[in-house]
């Protein structure tokens, strides 16, 4: 393997009396590494950590083989978009990214080019003279990006950086991080959704409770979850044609009736809600109002895996 | 076997009659306060002079050769002069946020959609710093009054003075009634605590600058309507039966601290809104 | 989506910026920040308010409405532009505008950015934390500076020539006056700079500082004095107020009288380690705290 770009060593954080990092010993390779996780699992303190934001409670943590905390010159080689939507309000798009790329030492027309450059990347170029404050939740995220690769960083760590953004612009964001990647760059991006990560790797860290609970390939991480068997909740005109219709196939275990509903198990998701879907656009068993999955998140893996 | 119920079911109990949730802000906000360690020690500072004074009164009570030290009608006055650098302290640290801080948390739009008015959301963050501004001005003083009577074995000074017990309640209602309105008007147009803090201090340092300076230019004091202290100090001289500090007609004070206080309510009016409407 | 990210030239400077650049490169994103902020409109009242009076002094003068003769204290005193002008720099700027100003922005230097949440993207830039600091207390120096300074100028020409004052023969104090009053400003800051690193409710300790502490130490006898400002900016003042026989001349020789002045050298040497030392402990302060940002 070659030399990690995130190593931590026995790495805890506490807040007071409440842990944010339990003794965690990880360490992250080159190419795109995703972080996830249920809210409050850690992974917003494991960034502050990578960024030497916090200092260590205990252990340590290096990054792209150096100490973090106490070394800026560090940041030379890392960019990073925060998860708060917090901004210069007044200052515009253009004006913040020149101002933040300048501070890594470039003159003044090399960080406007920079800056040019960044916003182009993440499509805001048109919206480059306008004042953040004007922005869309979409435009702010963007924004966020456009400072954190302005730099062009070794590493790029992104705590939650498509939340808020229309599907058409996670699509695109998704598409820049792979860029990245194939052009040598390391990305460490944290989300609470899984699938938003497995959109940009199979490789992933997975947080819990302020400890990692599993590490490694995403598919081993969907077989769990497609052994666990997902309830489905299906909100029907005729819910009984409907369930008719859904038990001919064997990934459904299991089904009960509510008030105009039937709640199913199945053990393959995948192939259930492509029939679902089939099921809903032909009409073919009946109107269907609305499908929820209760425990078709991460926190059901979770309590699986730690059970 | 009986069955029961395990699903959501509604509140059936008694509910608290419309007009009363002010206390509950009021209470809550009472309580977060008093769990600060720094918060009570800006409180045991401002009782400070309650035990110095309890203890000359005791001397003077006890001691004959120690009679320069027993209490008159100005050593109330003198109270109060020293107790507003605290009323201040406390106005700054538990009003600057009142609002701001929900208005910048958007917490403003979560009070108002509960059963809950406007005035009672302002009555409820007013009942806060008036607790404690009492707290270091009434409460302090009417428990002075009391020792005097108790160490001396007599209720001489009392009875001579009686006025002092309307007195005192009516000055500290007018200053804690200015300090409460004001700050809070203050922090409803602010989402920042620090800089309403500021705007606060400001004004009032400010306007007692205003006043010095002109005072030393016109060698005069009938302009101390100017400033907000001096109002203040103005009227508590006429409260306490004593000669008026300043020059100026002490009805200018009262009619400027009936119209900030009005002012600020105007403000409280406009501002504490769940949403804000841009016209 | 455009082309994918073409990297400028050499953006990663290992080298990067010294100390001083960075300081540098923070004073010029921070000084626009700071002087159009809707601080400004507060800074604005407090050194529009002196000007203010020197115009209503102008216009009571003009109107016959003053009265250049009084007593303070049952002293008399011949009252005119210079004395007045004097009186306005040590009652306005000295003992409140330039204390307040201190706190309010030295106490904010950081606190701001935290409270906003974009301290984020200062402390993960390769610059010293203490450079922000540094860098940030330079804006609030410039900009304070640019307020206060103009202001005590207008004061200057709009009250020294009344009652029979010279513009002329006050200019040097005017001078004087403004370099105390920078000196002033730049120590305040330095201190309440320290004060935001070291305290969680920096704004109170610096209230209490200014108009707790300092009114009441300053005329204690003994040594408690020295832990104040206004004792070494004190020490400066003779040598920037008129000296005419005024009210503040007065006031000067009670003090004087009393030994509470330290000497022109003292105050200076104070100052200057109040400056230093307060900034370095900032710096280092700073540089070791973590913040974490509520979310």
């Amino acid at each position: 393997m070659s030399a990690p770009v995130v190593a931590a060593e026995h790495l805890s954080k506490w807040y007071g009396q409440v842990i944010g990092l339990n003794d965690v010993s990880v360490e992250v390779g080159p190419g795109i590494t995703g972080l996830l996780g249920p809210n409050g699992a850690g992974k917003s303190t494991l960034l502050k950590l990578v960024t030497g934001q916090l200092r260590p409670s205990k252990g340590g943590v290096r990054v792209l083989g150096e100490p973090i905390w106490g070394n800026p010159r560090l940041f030379f080689r890392l960019g990073f978009c925060p998860e708060q939507d917090a901004f210069y309000e007044r200052m515009t798009g253009m004006e913040w990214v020149t101002a933040l790329v300048g501070l890594n030492g470039l003159s003044e027309p090399e960080a406007a080019e920079a800056a040019r450059s960044a916003l182009d990347t993440v499509d805001l170029l048109d919206a480059a003279d306008r004042k953040i404050g004007g922005y869309s939740k979409g435009m702010r995220q963007r924004v966020k990006l456009a400072q954190a690769i302005a730099h062009d960083p070794e590493l790029l760590v992104l705590d939650e950086p498509l939340a808020g953004m229309d599907p058409i612009a996670r699509r695109k964001v998704i598409r820049l991080i792979k860029e990245r990647a194939a052009g040598g760059r390391s990305v460490l991006v944290s989300s609470h959704i899984l699938h938003e990560i497995e959109a940009m790797t199979a490789t992933i860290l997975l947080m819990h409770n302020g400890r990692i609970l599993a590490e490694g390939n995403v598919h081993t991480i969907r077989d769990l979850i497609d052994e666990h068997p997902h309830q489905v909740r299906v909100r029907a005109s005729d819910p009984r044609g409907l369930a008719r219709g859904l038990i001919a196939h064997d990934d459904v275990l299991k089904l009960q009736f509510e008030d105009g509903a039937v709640v199913l198990e199945t053990d393959r998701p995948d192939a259930f809600y492509g029939r679902l879907t089939e099921a809903a656009a032909t009409g073919a068993l009946g109107e269907i109002h609305e499908v929820s999955s209760p425990d078709d998140n991460l926190q059901a893996v979770f309590d699986y895996l730690v059970k | 076997m009986p069955i029961h119920d395990q699903s959501y079911r509604r509140y059936a109990g008694p509910r608290n009659e419309p007009g009363s949730a002010w206390l509950v802000i009021a209470a809550a906000g009472i309580r977060t306060l008093l769990g600060r360690k720094l918060f009570l020690a800006v409180m045991l500072a401002a009782w400070g002079q309650f035990f110095v004074r309890a203890v000359m009164f005791y001397l003077s009570a006890n001691f004959p050769t120690l009679n320069v030290l027993a209490p008159s009608v100005e050593t109330f006055r003198q109270f109060f002069d020293i107790q507003e650098i605290f009323v201040l302290f406390v106005t700054v640290y538990v009003g600057s946020g009142l609002i701001a801080n929900d208005r910048r948390s958007n917490a403003l739009q979560i009070y108002l959609s509960k059963p809950l008015s406007r005035v009672e959301y302002v009555a409820g963050k007013l009942g806060i710093l008036a607790f404690f501004l009492l707290m270091v001005t009434l409460v302090p003083a009417l428990a002075l009054l009391l020792l005097e009577a108790m160490f001396s074995a007599s209720l001489a000074f009392l009875l001579d003075n009686l006025f002092l017990v309307p007195a005192i309640a009516l000055y500290a209602l007018m200053e804690v009634s200015l300090a409460s309105f004001t700050m809070l008007a203050l922090s409803s147009l602010s989402t920042s605590a620090r800089y309403t803090a500021m705007l606060y201090a400001g004004a009032l340092f400010f306007t007692a600058a205003v006043f010095g300076i002109l005072r030393g230019a016109t060698a005069s004091s009938m302009l101390a309507w100017l400033s907000l202290r001096a109002n203040v100090e103005q009227i508590g001289d006429v409260i306490f039966r004593l000669p008026p500090r300043f020059e100026s007609p002490w009805p200018a004070s009262a009619l400027v601290v009936l119209l900030l206080i009005g002012l600020s309510a105007l403000v409280l009016e406009r501002r504490v809104r769940g949403v804000e409407v841009v016209t | 989506m455009s082309s994918p990210h073409e990297p400028p030239p050499s953006p990663s400077r290992p080298d990067g910026p010294s100390f001083l650049g960075s300081v540098a490169r923070i004073y010029d994103l921070s000084f626009g920040q700071m002087l159009w902020s809707r601080r400004t409109v507060f800074m604005v009242l407090v050194v529009g308010g002196p000007v203010a009076v020197a115009l209503i002094l102008r216009l009571l003068v003009s109107m016959d409405l003053f009265d250049a003769g009084g007593e303070i204290d049952g002293r008399p005193v011949n009252i005119d532009g210079p004395v007045i002008f004097g009186l306005m720099i040590w009652g306005f700027y000295l003992s409140f505008s330039v204390p307040l100003l201190g706190v309010f922005y030295g106490t904010s230097l950081i606190a701001d950015e935290v409270e906003d949440r974009t301290i984020t993207y200062l402390f993960t830039r390769p610059v010293p934390r203490g450079a922000v600091l540094v860098g940030k207390y330079l804006a609030y120096l410039v900009c304070a500076g640019l307020l206060v300074l103009p202001s005590v100028v207008l004061v200057f020409f709009l009250v020294v020539p009344l009652l029979g004052g010279s513009v002329g023969a006050g200019f040097p104090d005017l001078l004087k006056d403004l370099a105390l009053l920078a000196v002033g400003l730049a120590v305040y800051g330095a201190l309440f700079a320290l004060v935001g690193a070291l305290f969680k409710r920096p704004l109170l300790t610096g209230l209490v500082f200014i108009f707790g502490w300092e009114p009441v130490v300053i005329v204690v006898p003994g040594y408690m004095k020295r832990f104040t400002v206004s004792y070494y900016l004190q020490g400066l003042v003779p040598h920037a107020m008129p000296e005419d026989g005024g009210v503040t001349s007065l006031v000067l020789r009670v003090l004087q009288a009393n030994e509470i002045l330290p000497s022109a050298t003292v105050g200076l040497v104070g100052l200057a380690v109040i400056v230093i030392g307060g900034l370095a402990l900032a710096v280092r302060l700073v540089e070791r705290r973590e913040y974490v940002l509520e979310q």
